[in-house]
């Protein structure tokens, strides 16, 4: 039995839960704040619009990953699906003098084809999805760079044209990558799919006793997170306007780093798209844009960017360490719920 | 009498090696709740699963409304109008009320998650089982009681015309298992027909008109509750070849002291505890909830900080000082915790046995004998009656008694001279408890020195030689073995009785 009692909770207690709970919207407050004081440039409708723009393939893959971490799990092969494929369109478009179009379609579904790969071999094979993803993070990387022999391939130059389009002064691709966040914020919340990943998040045996089909499921989410990865690829590419052996190389990594940094708890079940991922990649790519503004050296990056994700990862293991306080609606009765820890 | 609703009829089923039930048959009436009652393992949860269509049945039928059905998924068990309240409850922290109830199938609307209609079906069934709280509240806010009825409220939702309900009050409070009676009354009321497994017997009397015997797979009996006694009950769950309980024999004479606790003080919490524990003696540490009985025990092998105060242990020679933290190389702790403080539950039943003697099993090379920790483990499975099907068995797939069991035989490895339990017998059934209460008795005639926390009585006055009352994180009085229940109630609420022993 639990002798102890339930306290008022003290103020310090309070204090850390409003900074858990609020953290990182005050650090984005923060990134922001600070580097409008210290860069001139810093604040200016070009430089935001810049900074969107840079991030736009960023948004699109992380918001993917999202839900495969909200479900519980990680896809560490983004990255790399995103070369391949889009390794693969270049190459058609260039070698073969495939359709635009028709290569795009292809792609999404190629895509779609590699995460059906991934989700078979944690579905059906029962591997673990980090070591799953980290398999053909690693196999998939290795068939781009036989393609393309690990040379840059420019594309088409009437594609590259679309890097630049813009409608007035917004890039389109950040309106797309804006759009396609809305999408899944709005499957996330509020589609039977996006509500039982949060199940399985929460617990898988519980979900599949309850009903939900864990294994679809989970393979769809491995499925939406390679198809808005070849997605994130394309724009990278049209951007950068040549596939190259770096395309998407350590994006797996920043893309975690965003989801955590936006609040979404690796343990599953929690977290969000909107404000969620869109804010994880505000607040990585403005640091990243500051600090170019500042002049600081490039390696100064990879450190801040390493600090955040340890103190992002701080913050979540305590968050999922902290008691639930447990409300009892019954007249008089104490609660009497165990909090839920989690070591 | 009508026709029951739910008849079961010769069900068979056989697991590989085990028997887990053999021609059992079970009619429930509409509006009444009918107790399912057996000792952990007499196929409660097998014939419950059969009819919930979770593993099916080798030989036997299934009849509702006099109609015989074929069920072989939960599908179709929710089709024939049952519904499950498992005992372990199935709930998803960070969703909300709402959600948890309809996890499984959604109400959509072209695609989207239908919230109003979700909020509104919801709605009703929290009112009509009392909740308080709203279908948007989220789960991890709410009580284990309300936990409870979130479960009930789910199973609700189907309109079901039969709910199981698996061991429903094991985690609740008084309060929360009144309520929980008044639910089910209430959907008595209503003509469902309730199956009840547990294995309270005053729940059973409280709350059910009939009930069904299980034991080793078979029905042993059946019947009215008026017609049957609690005697009765026990005796057919138990069976003739049962365990017996032994009785203590009062000691005259006490062993000398084994452990000696002076003054041991924490703020607010212990005040001067000062005794003596003797070789071969039980000593219970008895008193109310919150009077500062398990703070000893966790003061004593260093769980909890001390002020000040002094621990002396024997050490086979003389009786030495030693800190808390070391304390515990002497002593075996067994607690009501079984699953979160005594064992792995992923591992064998082997491996959870060896884990206090690994030096003791290791070769001159520091390698793990596997003889010798196979001969160990079953020499310790036999002597405590453990049953399982081998030694490899992972412990989560054993019964509540078997795995204290298991605890228990990982200490005797070591044997170590003095034993603290904790509610030792907590959620075990009947059977179970008797069977550790014998062993910790043998522990005792062995000479080993064993301090007993325990909140049920009957179990204090089958065990012990001699106690300590406390109350408010201190010893306010000691009480020969041969005291009676109500010196023991009045010592410990702290009434003066005019016959009290004199100490």
């Amino acid at each position: 039995m639990n002798e102890t009692k339930s306290l008022p909770m003290p103020i310090l207690l309070q204090a850390r839960n409003f900074a858990l709970r609020y953290g990182f919207n005050i650090v984005l407050v923060a990134v922001v704040l600070f580097f409008t004081l210290t860069a001139p440039r810093f604040l200016t409708a070009a430089n935001i619009i810049g900074l969107l723009h840079a991030a736009a393939p960023l948004m699109v893959i992380a918001s993917g990953l999202a839900l495969v971490v909200i479900s519980g799990k990680l896809d560490i092969s983004v990255g790399s699906v995103a070369f391949l494929t889009t390794s693969i369109g270049t190459l058609l478009m260039v070698r073969h003098g495939f359709d635009p179009i028709v290569t795009l379609f292809i792609l999404l579904a190629l895509g779609a084809l590699l995460g059906a790969l991934n989700g078979f071999i944690v579905v059906v094979l029962r591997v673990n999805p980090l070591i799953t993803t980290l398999g053909t993070m690693i196999g998939l990387r290795g068939i781009g760079l036989e393609l393309t022999k690990s040379t840059n391939i420019a594309i088409p130059e009437e594609i590259r044209r679309l890097g630049n389009a813009a409608i007035g002064p917004i890039f389109v691709d950040i309106l797309v990558a804006l759009a396609i966040m809305l999408i899944i914020h709005l499957i996330h919340t509020r589609t039977p799919f996006g509500r039982q990943i949060v199940a399985i998040g929460n617990d898988a045996d519980t979900a599949s006793r309850l009903g939900v089909r864990v294994n679809r499921v989970t393979f769809l989410t491995f499925v939406v997170s390679s198809l808005l990865a070849t997605i994130g690829g394309i724009m990278t590419v049209i951007q950068v306007g040549a596939v190259s052996g770096n395309i998407g190389s350590g994006l797996e990594f920043t893309a975690v780093s965003v989801v955590v940094i936006g609040g979404i708890s690796l343990f599953g079940g929690e977290g969000s798209i909107l404000p969620g991922a869109l804010r994880g990649v505000l607040i990585l790519e403005i640091i990243r844009n500051g600090l170019n503004h500042l002049g600081a050296d490039p390696y100064a990056y990879r450190f801040v960017n390493g600090a955040i994700i340890f103190i992002a990862m701080y913050a979540d293991s305590l968050r999922s360490r902290l008691p639930v306080i447990a409300r009892s609606f019954e007249s008089e009765e104490q609660p009497a719920a165990k909090p839920t820890a989690t070591g | 009498m009508a026709e029951p609703y739910l008849q079961m009829i010769g069900i068979t089923k056989q697991f590989p090696g085990v028997r887990a039930l053999s021609n059992v048959s079970l009619a429930a009436y509409a509006g009444e709740a009918h107790a399912l009652i057996g000792a952990n393992g007499a196929g409660k949860s097998t014939l419950m699963n059969i009819l919930g269509g979770v593993i099916r049945a080798d030989a036997g039928e299934i009849r509702i409304g006099g109609k015989p059905v074929a069920i072989h998924s939960p599908l179709d068990a929710t089709a024939n109008g049952i519904a499950f309240v498992h005992q372990e409850m199935a709930m998803l922290p960070t969703m909300t009320v709402a959600e948890n109830m309809h996890i499984a199938s959604f109400p959509t609307r072209l695609g989207w998650v239908d919230r109003n209609t979700m909020v509104e079906r919801t709605r009703p069934i929290l009112r009509r089982l009392g909740c308080q709280f709203s279908p948007d509240t989220q789960v991890q806010h709410l009580s284990t009681g309300d936990r409870q009825m979130v479960e009930i409220a789910r199973a609700l939702l189907s309109h079901p015309s039969i709910i199981i309900f698996d061991e429903p009050t094991s985690s609740l409070t008084s309060r929360e298992k009144a309520r929980l009676f008044d639910v089910i009354r209430g959907l008595k009321a209503e003509g469902v027909t309730i199956i009840y497994i547990t294995h309270f017997l005053d729940e059973v009397f409280q709350i059910c008109e009939r009930a069904t015997v299980l034991r080793g797979g078979e029905m042993v009996g059946s019947g009215v509750m008026q017609e049957l006694k609690p005697e009765q009950i026990v005796h057919m769950m138990i069976g003739d070849l049962g365990v017996e309980v032994h009785q203590k024999a009062l000691k005259a004479n006490l062993g000398e002291p084994v452990l000696r606790v002076t003054r041991l003080n924490r703020e607010g919490v212990l005040k001067d505890i000062s005794f003596i524990l003797h070789r071969g003696e039980v000593l219970g540490l008895w008193g109310l909830l919150g009077s500062g009985r398990t703070e000893v025990a966790r003061a004593i092998i260093g769980l909890d900080p001390i002020d000040s105060g002094q621990i002396e242990i024997h050490d086979g020679k003389t009786l030495r000082v030693v800190r808390p933290s070391e304390a515990q190389r002497w002593i075996g702790m067994l607690t009501e915790d079984r699953r979160d403080e005594g064992l792995l539950l992923p591992m064998s039943v082997k491996q959870n046995m060896s884990l206090a003697n690994l030096r003791g099993l290791a070769s001159r090379w520091m390698l793990i004998r596997d003889d010798e920790e196979t001969r160990q483990a079953s020499r310790l499975v036999k002597r405590l009656n453990i049953i399982i099907s081998n030694l490899r068995q992972p412990v989560r797939t054993l019964s509540g008694g078997n795995q204290q069991k298991v605890v228990v035989g990982r200490w005797l490895q070591v044997s170590p001279p003095i034993f603290i339990m904790d509610e030792p017998t907590r959620g075990l059934d009947v059977g179970a408890k008797a069977e550790i209460r014998n062993i910790i008795l043998e522990l005792a005639e062995a000479g080993n020195a064993i301090l007993v926390i325990s909140s049920e009585i009957d179990e204090m006055i089958a065990l012990c030689q001699r106690y300590l009352v406390m109350n408010r994180g201190q010893i306010v009085k000691e009480l020969p073995g041969s005291a009676t229940r109500n010196e023991l109630m009045a010592a410990a609420a702290g009434v003066e009785m005019a016959d009290a022993a004199s100490i």
